[in-house]
């Protein structure tokens, strides 16, 4: 899938960089360099590295409430200059080449006061212009940083939701290790979303691609995403030369009434591992409405017969119907990916806790 | 344009009506030419099963698929083809706004819908058909994805109003292992394809998973067996006059079994000659040899059982069929007719009709004779009736799932009370 990323905030920003690190670092190519970052706060775009000059949007400049430094936190304030600027925001669209995507992504952190003030508005505008799918991959806070961008978080994911065909989060609180700072994890926590984001989303786009046998094709990625809500990611990988353990062979064995081959069990073991990884966003996992899985690796590795199995096992274990799985061949790759894409989920205590919390800051 | 010719006989084969088939004397039919076809793969399934039907032909110097023509929805897809040429190759619904090249992720109801849009495209595709030098037409798809069977029953209309021959559906049903949506798709498609074709010819995915394959390989042996059956069915008796023996196949022969209408299925086996002995020697598969006592004519009823009872390509009770055909192929000196005759008679008892025709395909140079059965419009098919309930669940739950979605996720994103606002 082509698609065009929009980062919105300091943490959005960031993110968009660090995609485009990955991009211009790899043999693919997914956004072609269509991207934008918009910021209040001029000092976030000295730490972007990939994102070109011409693409840094500084919001609500010449309003003194702002004045080029930030939004202090108050997305009600952001969301109304953005408002206002309306139209010098739609202007910057013009430099993505929408019509060589297939989607976009407006990436944003739901607590901060741009990404979850601003964000709305750039998803709302985006779809007011283009017919594409407007998609948001979203950051949850962490419980420890303060009431108000909890509230933020809740506040800017109804928007999010509301206004865009999709929302991918991935939830900080999850992820972060309490054990040192936040602010020097973010690159981390970036290289993982980033991953598992392109393991979907730009899976087949390699330059010098295999035909996969059974491509994953845009149309089918989209289908997922197409129920719109909040969508989660998983995944899993293991080195090629990573025997399966006899205890693999003998669970599958006595499951199936019939030995599979070494293969097999290694596919299907791994299709598991990734469902049942940590996902991005922790949730029930049988509350998904579609979900779509991806195979990565040497060819001769991917047993048919394992990942059929595989995604008849994920078919049952999220009781719905819609699972559509592909391939990515990789011949020369020593090791093998499995990635794993749940679309609406929508039992998610992560995000009940974040409303409970967002309710007592609100009422206190 | 060769459209729509004044009578539904081609007109190069004037013998027709002197040696039908029902004047022949024990239903063993007189030579006539061989059959010659139209050929489209619609969809990945569709187009591959194309593929190695051709290249199945080119093998066997066979001549059956006079046309062949690809039609997807994916770019990429229509990139894999080894045997049908490129400019054969028809994209449709680049311009779709919900596939654009890309496929139309196994939506059917948008596979039918691009086939609508692109109807023009598809017609202008038959252009360079000329439709007097072809005896049928044959569409083949998988019918669990969205191109195949959406845009599949789609083109068949339009080939049925714009030709008379007979055109006949070679389909593939999804594995119960494939999942509910497949199935739904198949269960719908599959009404559409047996009512618009003249038969239906049906693969059951189920029936013929191997082991130990990677997804490269995907379902290239299952492609393989297959066209191997419908090309060594099809092509029956294209040899020239001077090797045609008295009990000849012929295509009038295979297009009036197939003239049931309904599903259909085939049943095959082969056995290597021993070259030497010019016998039938070792026979391949999973049956055991026969005696080394038997006697040929033996050795040929024992084949055409073996076809019957072998995998057929859908599972179904034979004595369900109306009609039958055997086509017996390979080197004319193996050939008995004795034991032809006998294995017609035996399969008229199991098929539990007086309907069965069977003939000779002399193939001078061929390693292996091989025993073909069309089992015509069969109506007891178990893996069908699964497929149905399998559907109806999965269009139950995709129902509920749909009407419930939006309130979930107002719940999901709004606290009980109300008390938050969202921020635009």
């Amino acid at each position: 899938m082509k698609f065009a990323l929009v980062g919105v905030g300091g943490a959005g920003c960031r993110l968009v960089d660090q995609i485009l690190q990955v991009e211009q670092g790899s043999d693919r190519s997914f956004s072609g360099g269509n991207v934008l970052a918009y910021d209040t706060d001029k000092s976030v775009f000295e730490t972007l590295d990939a994102v070109p000059l011409d693409r840094h949007v500084l919001v609500g400049d010449t309003h003194e409430a702002l004045g080029g430094t930030g939004t202090d936190g108050d997305i009600d304030q952001a969301a109304a200059v953005a408002q206002e600027d309306r139209d010098e925001l739609h202007r910057e669209f013009d430099k993505l080449d929408l019509h060589e995507m297939d989607a976009v992504f407006v990436v944003a952190g739901l607590g901060g006061g741009t990404g979850g003030g601003v964000g709305p508005v750039i998803v709302e505008a985006l779809t007011s212009v283009s017919e594409l799918p407007i998609y948001v991959l979203g950051v949850l806070p962490t419980k420890a940083e303060n009431g108000s961008v909890t509230l933020n978080a809740a506040r800017s994911l109804q928007s999010f939701v509301t206004h865009g065909d999709n929302t991918i989060l991935f939830d900080n609180e999850s992820w972060y290790d309490e054990e040192s700072p936040l602010a020097e994890q973010y690159w981390t926590l970036n290289e993982t979303i980033a991953q598992r984001l392109l393991a979907v989303f730009a899976a087949g786009e390699r330059q010098s691609a295999d035909i996969a046998e059974n491509r994953l094709d845009t149309s089918d990625v989209m289908r997922i995403m197409e129920t719109g809500g909040v969508s989660t990611l998983g995944y899993a990988e293991t080195d090629v030369h990573n025997p399966t353990t006899l205890f693999q062979r003998l669970r599958a064995l006595f499951r199936n009434g019939e030995e599979d081959t070494t293969d097999a069990i290694r596919i299907k073991a791994l299709v598991k591992e990734a469902a049942e990884s940590e996902l991005t966003l922790p949730c029930d996992r049988s509350s998904t409405e579609r979900a779509l899985v991806v195979l990565s690796g040497p060819p001769h590795l991917c047993s048919r017969k394992g990942f059929e199995k595989a995604r008849q096992w994920l078919e049952e274990e999220t009781d719905t119907v819609v699972v559509l799985a592909g391939d990515e061949p990789r011949p020369t790759a020593d090791d093998l990916r499995v990635s794993v894409l749940f679309s609406n989920v929508t039992t998610v205590p992560r995000i009940e806790a974040l409303k409970e919390d967002a309710v007592l800051t609100e009422t206190s | 344009m060769g459209r729509k010719p004044p009578t539904t006989c081609p007109s190069s084969r004037p013998e027709v009506e002197t040696h039908s088939p029902l004047v022949c004397e024990q239903g063993i039919a007189n030579s006539l030419p061989a059959m010659k076809l139209a050929t489209i793969g619609i969809g990945n399934a569709g187009t591959k099963i194309l593929d190695r039907m051709l290249e199945f032909e080119y093998n066997t110097d066979r001549n059956l698929c006079r046309h062949a023509l690809a039609i997807n929805t994916a770019r990429t897809d229509l990139a894999k083809p080894d045997f049908v040429p490129e400019d054969r190759r028809v994209l449709i619904g680049d311009t779709h706004q919900k596939a654009k090249g890309h496929g139309v992720g196994g939506d059917v109801d948008i596979g039918a819908d691009v086939a609508k849009t692109d109807i023009e495209e598809i017609r202008r595709a038959f252009d360079d058909v000329e439709i007097h030098d072809v005896d049928a037409i044959l569409v083949s798809a998988g019918l669990g994805g969205g191109t195949g069977s959406g845009a599949g029953p789609v083109v068949i209309d339009e080939l049925q109003k714009m030709y008379d021959e007979p055109v006949y559906g070679l389909g593939v049903l999804p594995g119960k292992y494939e999942g509910g949506r497949p199935a739904l798709n198949a269960a719908r498609s599959l009404q559409s394809f047996v009512t618009n074709v003249d038969n239906f010819i049906a693969f059951d995915n189920d029936a013929w998973r191997m082991r130990d394959q990677t997804i490269e390989e995907g379902y290239e042996d299952m492609n393989r067996e297959l066209a191997t059956r419908i090309v060594t069915l099809l092509a029956a008796g294209e040899q020239d006059n001077t090797e045609v023996a008295e009990n000849a196949m012929d295509s009038s022969d295979i297009m009036r079994t197939l003239n049931t209408g309904g599903v259909s299925s085939i049943g095959y086996a082969s056995s290597k000659i021993d070259e030497e002995a010019g016998l039938i020697g070792k026979f391949r598969g999973d049956v055991q040899d026969f005696d080394d006592g038997a006697t040929d004519a033996a050795k040929i009823k024992g084949l055409v059982r073996r076809a019957v009872n072998s995998r057929l390509t859908i599972p179904c009770e034979v004595s369900s069929a109306d009609r039958a055909l055997i086509v017996l192929s390979g080197p004319p000196e193996t050939f008995a007719r004795k034991g032809l005759e006998s294995a017609r008679q035996w399969l008229e008892q199991e098929a539990d009709t007086v309907e069965v025709l069977a003939g000779d395909d002399p193939r001078e140079n061929a390693s292996e004779l091989s025993a073909v059965v069309l089992l015509s419009n069969v109506t007891e098919t178990p893996r069908i009736k699964e497929l149905q309930s399998q559907a109806v669940d999965a269009q139950e739950k995709i129902k509920a799932q749909d009407a419930v979605r939006e309130q979930e996720i107002e719940e999901l994103i709004t606290d009980d009370d109300n008390e938050l606002d969202p921020v635009i």
